[in-house]
C-alpha cells in the first residue's frame, strides 16, 4: 500500500460540516477543520465543549449525525480496518483491562493490529521502568497513561489522537508524558491531536490550535499565525467596538479602561489608534481564553446552549 | 483474537470446568450406588424388557423410592435453571463489561473492526459453551442411565437434561444476555433481563407446546390394567401402555391410551433444540448487526 501521506499534500485530518446530535442536543455542530500532516494540534475547550465527541468521530467510535471526517484523504474511518489502522487513540481516563498484565495488553495489541511494533512497546516500557508482568491495576495513574500511549504508538498509526491524556496525572507525570509524546513526534512521522481543558499545558507543545466551545469551532489554525493575527488593546472605556481595528473578539470593561482582544494584525492596529490606546501581542492563553469567554458572553453568538447540555455530554454516552 | 478471547474469558472457563468437575464427582458417587442398588433391589434384566415383566414391582418401587425421592426431584428441578444461569452469566458481561469499564474505547479502536471482534469472540465462547453443555449432558446421561431404563427419557425433568436440549438452553440464554448487554449496557441488569424471558419461553415450550411437536401414538390399554389397575408417571409400574419408557399423555374414550414412545425422543429433541438454537442465532446475529451498523 502506498503511503497515504506521499507528497505531503493530504491533510492528516479533515472534517466537513461535521455534527453529532444526542437526542435533541447537538454535542458538536458544523465543525469544519483541517490538520496538516506532521502537526501537533491542540484541541482546547471547557468540559462538555464537544472535544470527546469530535475525537470519537475521528476514530470511528461514534457515527456522525451529519458531515464527514477523512483521515489522510480516506473518508469516514468508521468503515473498516484500512482506516482504523490510520488512527491510534488514547481515550479519556486511558481505559485498560485492569486484570491484564502489561505484557497481556501488548499481546492484545499484537493480536488486534497487523502493524504492531512490539520492539517499540517493550523499549518504551523498559525505558519507563514499567514491569511487563505487573497487572494494570497495580500501576500508578501515570504508568497506566504511559501504557495507553504505548498501545497507541505501537499500533504504528500515522495519526495519534489523545483525549485529555494528562488530566488525571500529577504535574511531574504530566511533564513526563508530554515529553514522551513530543519525543515520539520527533522520532517518527506522526501527526498528533491532543485535547485538554488546561490551556497552559498545550502551549509549549502544539503548533496548531483548535478552540472548541459549546459544540462549535471558535478558532482553528496554525498557532503562530493565530497569535500574529491578534492583538490585545487597552482603550478608554467609552470607545465602542465598531471603532476598533479588525474584529473585537472579547472585551472586558474596567472602571475607566477596557481590554479588548481583537482579530487584527500589528499593522492594522498601528494604523488605527487613538489617544490613551495601548496595544500589545497576545499570549497563547489570552488568545484561547478570549475565544472561550466570547462564547459564554451574552448576545455574541446566536446559539444559546440549552440547560443540561454540559452534564449530558459528560456522561460520554456510548454510541447507539 | 483467539488469545484475546481466551485471556478475557479464562476465569469463566475455569469456573465452568469446576462446575463440570463437581457435577462429575456427584454423578460418579450417586451413579455408582444407583448401579449397585439396581441389582440389590432385584431389578433384573427381564424386568427391563420392553414388555414389563411381572414380579418386579417391589424392586422397582424400592429403587424409585430411593433415587426418585422428593428431595432428589426438587434438587433436579432446581438444576433446570442451571443452563440459563450459565448462559446469562457468560453472555451478560461479554459486551456490557466493556461498556461499564470504558474499555470499549480501547477494544473498538484497534485495527480489527468491532463487528469482527464480536463475531470472533461469540464464535469461540459459543464453541466453549457447546463443549460444556455436551460434557454436562454426557455426565448426567451416564448417571441417569439405570433410572432411564425404568422411567424412559420423555418425562419432564428427564427430557430436559438429556440429548441436545441442555446445550441449546445454554446457547439461548447466552444469546439473550449478549444482546441485553449491548442494549442495557450493564452486566447484572442484562443478566436479569435475559434470564426472565429465557425461563418464560423455556417453561411455555415445555408445558404447552412440547407434547404437540410430534403426533402422539394411541394403543389399547394393557390387559393387566383391567384387573390390577395401573397409572402413569415417573416410575409407575405397570404403565397403562404396558411398556416401560412410554410417556402416557392421557386416557381416551374407551380403553385407548394416548402416549409418546421412546422412539420419539430424538425427533422431539431436534425440534426443541432447534427452536432454542434458532433463538440464540437470531439474538447473536442481531447483536453483531447492531454493533456493526451503529458505527457505519
Amino acid at each position: 500500500m502506498a503511503d497515504p501521506r506521499a507528497g505531503g499534500t493530504l491533510p492528516a485530518l479533515r472534517t466537513e460540516r461535521l455534527g453529532r446530535r444526542y437526542g435533541k442536543v447537538w454535542g458538536l455542530r458544523d465543525c469544519t477543520l483541517e490538520v496538516p500532516a506532521g502537526a501537533v494540534a491542540a484541541l482546547v475547550g471547557p468540559n462538555g465543549a464537544g472535544k470527546t465527541t469530535l475525537m470519537e468521530m475521528i476514530i470511528g467510535l461514534l457515527e456522525p449525525s451529519e458531515g464527514s471526517v477523512s483521515v489522510f484523504g480516506q473518508a469516514s474511518p468508521v468503515a473498516g480496518p484500512a482506516t482504523l489502522a490510520q488512527v491510534g487513540y488514547v481515550a479519556q481516563d486511558h481505559p485498560l483491562y485492569r486484570d491484564f498484565t502489561v505484557a497481556d495488553m501488548f499481546h492484545l495489541g499484537r493480536a488486534m493490529n497487523p502493524r504492531w511494533d512490539q520492539k517499540l512497546a517493550q523499549a518504551r516500557t523498559d525505558g519507563l521502568g514499567i514491569p511487563l508482568k505487573r497487572k494494570l491495576k497495580g500501576l500508578s495513574g501515570g504508568q497506566q497513561a504511559q501504557v495507553s500511549l504505548t498501545m497507541a504508538l505501537a499500533k504504528r498509526a500515522p495519526l495519534v489522537v489523545l483525549d485529555e491524556p494528562v488530566s488525571s496525572l500529577d504535574p511531574v507525570a504530566r511533564l513526563e508524558f508530554m515529553g514522551d509524546v513530543m519525543a515520539s513526534v520527533a522520532d517518527g512521522d506522526l501527526t498528533v491531536l491532543i485535547s485538554s481543558h488546561v490551556v497552559a499545558e498545550l502551549e509549549r507543545y502544539s503548533d496548531w490550535l483548535i478552540v472548541l466551545a459549546g459544540g462549535r469551532v471558535q478558532l482553528a489554525g496554525p498557532s503562530d499565525e493565530l497569535l500574529a493575527g491578534h492583538r490585545l488593546l487597552t482603550i478608554p472605556r467609552a470607545i465602542p467596538d465598531a471603532e476598533l481595528p479588525g474584529t473585537a473578539v472579547h472585551r472586558t470593561d474596567g472602571d475607566r479602561d477596557s481590554t479588548v482582544l481583537v482579530r487584527a494584525g500589528a499593522d492594522d492596529v498601528a494604523e488605527r489608534s487613538g489617544p490613551g490606546w495601548r496595544a500589545g501581542p497576545v499570549s497563547f492563553e489570552q488568545l484561547v481564553m478570549g475565544y472561550l469567554r466570547r462564547r459564554s458572553a451574552p448576545m455574541t453568538h446566536g446559539d444559546p446552549a440549552p440547560a443540561g447540555r454540559r452534564s449530558r455530554l459528560n456522561t460520554k454516552a456510548v454510541p447507539r | 483474537m483467539i488469545w484475546v478471547t481466551w485471556r478475557q474469558h479464562r476465569g469463566q472457563a475455569i469456573a465452568c470446568l469446576a462446575l463440570l468437575a463437581a457435577l462429575t464427582v456427584y454423578a460418579v458417587i450417586e451413579g455408582t450406588s444407583m448401579r449397585s442398588a439396581f441389582s440389590s433391589d432385584g431389578v433384573t434384566a427381564s424386568c427391563l424388557a420392553r414388555t414389563q415383566g411381572t414380579g418386579c414391582e417391589t424392586g422397582i418401587v424400592a429403587f424409585m423410592n430411593e433415587f426418585g425421592s422428593e428431595v432428589n426431584i426438587a434438587f433436579w428441578s432446581a438444576c433446570l435453571t442451571v443452563p440459563g444461569l450459565i448462559g446469562v452469566l457468560v453472555g451478560g458481561s461479554l459486551i456490557a463489561r466493556e461498556l461499564e469499564y470504558g474499555t470499549w474505547r480501547l477494544a473498538w479502536s484497534q485495527t480489527i473492526p468491532r463487528a469482527r471482534w464480536l463475531a470472533v469472540k461469540l464464535a469461540l465462547v459459543t464453541g466453549g459453551l457447546i463443549v460444556l453443555g455436551a460434557a454436562m449432558t454426557a455426565v448426567i446421561t451416564w448417571y441417569r442411565a439405570p433410572m432411564d431404563q425404568l422411567t424412559g427419557r420423555l418425562e419432564h425433568n428427564i427430557f430436559d437434561f438429556e440429548g441436545l436440549v441442555p446445550t441449546a438452553y445454554i446457547l439461548c440464554a447466552f444469546g439473550f444476555a449478549v444482546l441485553a448487554g449491548l442494549l442495557i449496557r450493564r452486566s447484572i441488569p442484562a443478566m436479569i433481563a435475559a434470564f426472565i424471558p429465557w425461563l418464560a419461553i423455556r417453561l411455555v415450550i415445555e408445558f404447552v407446546f412440547r407434547a404437540h411437536f410430534v403426533t402422539p401414538l394411541t394403543t389399547a390399554m394393557a390387559a393387566a390394567c383391567h384387573t390390577t389397575g395401573c397409572g402413569y408417571g415417573i416410575g409407575v409400574v405397570p404403565q397403562s401402555t404396558g411398556q416401560i419408557g412410554d410417556l402416557v399423555l392421557g386416557l381416551k374414550r374407551g380403553d385407548l391410551v394416548s402416549y409418546l414412545a421412546p422412539g420419539q425422543f430424538w425427533p422431539l429433541q431436534f425440534i426443541e433444540a432447534g427452536i432454542f438454537v434458532g433463538l440464540a442465532a437470531i439474538t447473536l446475529g442481531a447483536t453483531i448487526w447492531l454493533l456493526h451498523s451503529r458505527a457505519a
